[in-house]
């Protein structure tokens, strides 16, 4: 896996703290691999929706890495029910191409972005930087893919 | 219970044409929420639902054209998202309207419409404004492209008008779209939220629902954002490939075909560059024409096939009944009170004759029984005739939003009270009275834009439709904030069309005078401006008010706007009636028109000039002789007269009677033309009895008051004498009548 520059939070150059909600273990894994390569942190993760509530709750970090399609509640609610309680919360969608609809629905919904899976490092690591990116900061970052 | 196939088929396609009349109404309500929030996905998706129950509903009913036309509806809509919903609530109501006439086709078994330029509008939805093959596209077409702004909508182009008026910054955002992007569609949303959090969005293209790929997104956005921030806001990782942000000129000067024909219009040539400045007018040019051209559905489709489908809708537990057996029940009903007057006639008759018989009390307790139950079952029935004005009401947002953007006027519309109970037979015959004085209002009650920021008002007009109970009857109101009616124009107009003359004129109250709109020929259409309007045809609107025994009643006030008070009874078949005679016939006046009922002698009546007054505590009261004026003398003037004092809108006058004879339900049975010539007397009514009691017209009595004054030196004496006449022999049920009157 190549390397990337470490994306930190603007605010305290502190690594990003990650919570990653995914029915697969597997999954979880995996993009926890990843996102530590950009210098993230995971603190916490969650096989469902309603568990990701609450870690949400528990641990606000500052980025949620949410999987669409997960047993009892699913990714679009926890999202929905996240983002109503905690309008600055940033959630990144994952999902397959088939649920492009659903990732619309989530968006709509207040998801901040979303990564399509198969999930490419690259790919996630410019997401998360346009995520983290402070509006105010935003004055030409315009990164192209 | 079976019925042959044939039959169960034709009931089928009778629920068929009401519901999906009900769906229309619900098309049309949806696509003006979707109007007034755009890109709102429970609304875009509950019209898409509606869409899609209406294509399987005609489907099963083998009604080709519809289905497969909401079908493609339903495609387009289903693929797409929020975005863009510019165009969505447009095309649905015009797809409202073609559904409508094709309904009343189908019904009628007429021919159907011409679906084609819908079939275009959905396409054009599906694939708005296309372009060139992206891939040719060099800086040179970039250029092109963002020029060709003539892609926006006719609202889009009115929206980017008026913000441009107002001096906001309008930037036109370009983005290419990663040719590597899975999810162009989710990406596309992307784009709109970053666009969204920027500032405000004007339009987005490609459309929702959009079938081509989606390659580039463009997008009208109001920020004062600096470009250099929207361009970084817009440039998503794996979404966007290069944006471009450039200030928008004048949102298409051109005024081309509105927006209908835009998809073929720039498929073929390059609009040209538009003008700077002309942004607002060539928009609002565009916008109006284009209302003018949809005025030819409005008459046909929302005026006509709209009013008719409506049905009533609301909870689940509805029984669909034929009006007319709830009408034979009804009627069946009014002979059952007219079978208790004839028990009561016959009880007393009985009293009289046996007063010590224990079998009279019985016989009473019987009847009381027998009437309470009568009385309520005669509210259960009218209370199913009921129906919620809402029924008509409803109507108004989309009548309210065409007319108003036909006459380019911005107009806000308040509906409360939709929820008051009227005959559904009075509401059916008033939804062409409130429309017109709607229209009207709209049309020239409010005044422009610029007129009301003149006058320190909104530039927003504000028409408010207003039901209530009030007594026995139900008030509808049409008001509207506008200019007024100049009463001294209307006075004028009078005395030049002949209508009225000069002593008349100066003798009449302002409220009297404003009444003369509502005469026939009052006004023509070339009055219309010179006169703020009112007045077209408004003696339709009176006259459908005489039949169903309702008034109208105005209220205006330079500069502060025109309420129209239409009241209305309950219901038309059965009325509380008081009872008199004069000049020993029978007749009566609904219940509710007497305010109070007096008492004097013929010598406390004077007259001033050659009308007859009586001073009622500190009111000089007007009367109306309906018969002849006695001969003067001792005796005569010693003669008891009553006195009903009819309180109507603004007036008040007495009705001179000899001999009051009481109240009670009156079933009313209408009179052909034949019967009656005069218009005096609106329906007639049959006693317990058998005798026939004639029910006066209170609107036609008023006019002869107030136009017929001195039309004869005898005043109103006499006035009755020739409906007395001509009542000789109504054949109001003859058998019962016996010529008794």
């Amino acid at each position: 896996m190549e390397k990337f520059a470490p994306v930190t939070r603007s605010e305290d150059g502190q690594p990003v703290r990650y919570l990653i909600v995914d029915d697969s273990v597997f999954a979880r894994k995996n993009l926890a691999r990843m996102v530590e390569t950009f210098g993230g942190q995971v603190i916490g993760e969650a096989g469902d929706g309603v568990s990701a509530i609450s870690e949400y709750e528990r641990l606000t970090p500052d980025i949620v890495l949410m999987d669409i399609t997960m047993p009892q509640t699913e990714g679009i609610e926890a999202a929905e029910k996240i983002v109503r309680d905690h309008p600055t919360a940033r959630i990144v969608m994952v999902s397959s191409v088939g649920y492009q609809e659903n990732i619309v629905a989530a968006l709509q919904r207040g998801a901040r972005h979303f990564v399509q899976k198969p999930v490419k490092a690259e790919v996630l690591y410019e997401v998360i930087k346009y995520v983290m990116r402070d509006d105010s900061a935003a004055q030409g970052a315009g990164a192209g893919v | 219970m079976t019925f042959p196939p044939e039959d169960r088929m034709s009931e089928l396609r009778q629920l068929f044409f009401e519901s999906a009349g009900e769906l229309l109404q619900t098309l049309n309500e949806q696509a003006l929420q979707l109007e007034k929030s755009p890109g709102d996905a429970e609304i875009a998706r509950s019209l898409r639902r509606t869409v899609h129950t209406l294509k399987g509903d005609s489907a099963a009913c083998g009604f080709r054209e519809l289905s497969e036309l909401c079908h493609e509806f339903e495609d387009v809509l289903t693929l797409g998202n929020t975005a863009a919903a510019g165009l969505v609530p447009e095309i649905a109501l015009r797809a409202a309207d073609v559904f409508a006439a094709l309904l009343q086709a189908y019904r009628k078994g007429t021919k159907l419409p011409s679906i084609g330029s819908l079939r275009a509008d959905i396409a054009r939805l599906a694939h708005p404004a296309a372009k060139g093959n992206p891939a040719k596209e060099n800086s040179a077409t970039r250029k092109k492209a963002a020029a060709k702004k003539s892609r926006w909508s006719e609202y889009e182009q009115l929206a980017i008008a008026r913000a441009r008026a107002e001096n906001k910054r309008v930037h036109h955002v370009v983005v290419d779209v990663d040719p590597q992007c899975g999810m162009p569609i989710a990406g596309r949303q992307m784009v709109q939220l970053a666009l969204a959090e920027m500032g405000d969005v004007l339009a987005l293209y490609p459309l929702e629902g959009s079938h081509e790929p989606i390659t580039r997104i463009e997008a009208a956005l109001v920020s004062e954002k600096s470009a250099e921030q929207i361009r970084a806001k817009c440039s998503i990782p794996t979404i966007a490939q290069n944006v471009r942000v450039t200030a928008l000129r004048a949102a298409a000067g051109t005024p081309t075909v509105a927006a209908v024909s835009s998809a073929e219009a720039e498929a073929g040539g390059e609009v040209p560059p538009p003008a700077t400045e002309s942004g607002l007018a060539g928009a609002t040019g565009t916008a109006s024409s284009d209302a003018a051209d949809s005025s030819v559905h409005d008459g046909s489709a929302s005026g006509e096939s709209v009013a008719t489908l409506v049905v009533a809708s609301g909870a689940d537990n509805l029984l669909r009944v034929d009006a007319e057996r709830i009408d034979s029940v009804l009627n069946l009903v009014g002979e059952l009170i007219l079978a208790k007057s004839m028990l009561q006639q016959a009880l007393m008759e009985f009293g009289q004759r046996f007063p010590k018989d224990a079998l009279r009390g019985k016989f009473a307790d019987a009847m009381a029984f027998q009437g309470r139950v009568l009385n309520d079952l005669q509210h259960s029935v009218m209370k199913i005739r009921m129906v919620p004005v809402d029924q008509l009401f409803r109507r108004f947002p989309r009548i309210v939003h065409d007319v108003g953007r036909q006459c380019g006027k911005e107009v806000e519309l308040v509906v409360r009270g939709g929820q008051t109970d009227l005959d559904k037979s009075i509401l059916d015959a008033m939804a062409e009275p409130v429309t017109h004085l709607v229209r009207n209002a709209i049309g020239h009650g409010l005044e422009t834009a610029e007129e009301r920021v003149r006058a320190g008002k909104r530039p927003q007009g504000v028409l408010r439709l207003g039901a209530y109970h009030q007594g026995n009857q139900v008030v509808i109101e049409v008001s509207d904030d506008g200019a007024g009616i100049d009463v001294e124009k209307v006075r004028q107009r009078a005395l030049a069309q002949g209508l009225l003359r000069t002593e008349q004129a100066a003798r009449m109250s302002e409220s009297e005078t404003l009444d003369l709109i509502l005469q026939p020929g009052f006004s023509t259409a070339e009055q219309v401006t010179e006169l703020s309007g009112r007045g077209v045809g408004l003696d339709v609107v009176q006259s459908v008010l005489t039949r169903v025994k309702g008034t109208i009643q105005i209220e205006t006030a330079r500069g502060r706007g025109t309420t129209f008070r239409l009241r209305l009874p309950l219901t038309l078949a059965i009325i509380r009636g008081l009872m008199f005679r004069v000049e020993q016939r029978l007749y009566a006046l609904p219940l509710n028109a007497v305010a109070e009922i007096a008492r004097t002698l013929e010598e406390n009546i004077h007259q001033v000039e050659q009308y007859d007054v009586l001073q009622l505590r500190d009111d000089v009261l007007p009367l109306l002789r309906l018969g002849a004026r006695p001969e003067s003398g001792p005796e005569m003037a010693r003669r008891k007269v009553f006195v009903l004092v009819i309180h109507s809108g603004e007036r008040k006058f007495g009705v001179l009677v000899d001999e009051l004879v009481g109240e009670d339900e009156l079933v009313i049975k209408a009179l052909d033309d034949q019967s009656i010539k005069t218009d005096l007397v609106s329906g007639a009514s049959i006693l317990g009895d058998g005798r026939v009691v004639l029910i006066l017209n209170m609107i036609a009595l008023m006019d002869r008051f107030t136009w017929g004054r001195d039309a004869s030196g005898a005043g109103m004496a006499g006035l009755l004498s020739s409906v007395a006449r001509a009542g000789t022999g109504i054949p109001v049920r003859a058998a019962a009548a016996g010529g008794q009157l």
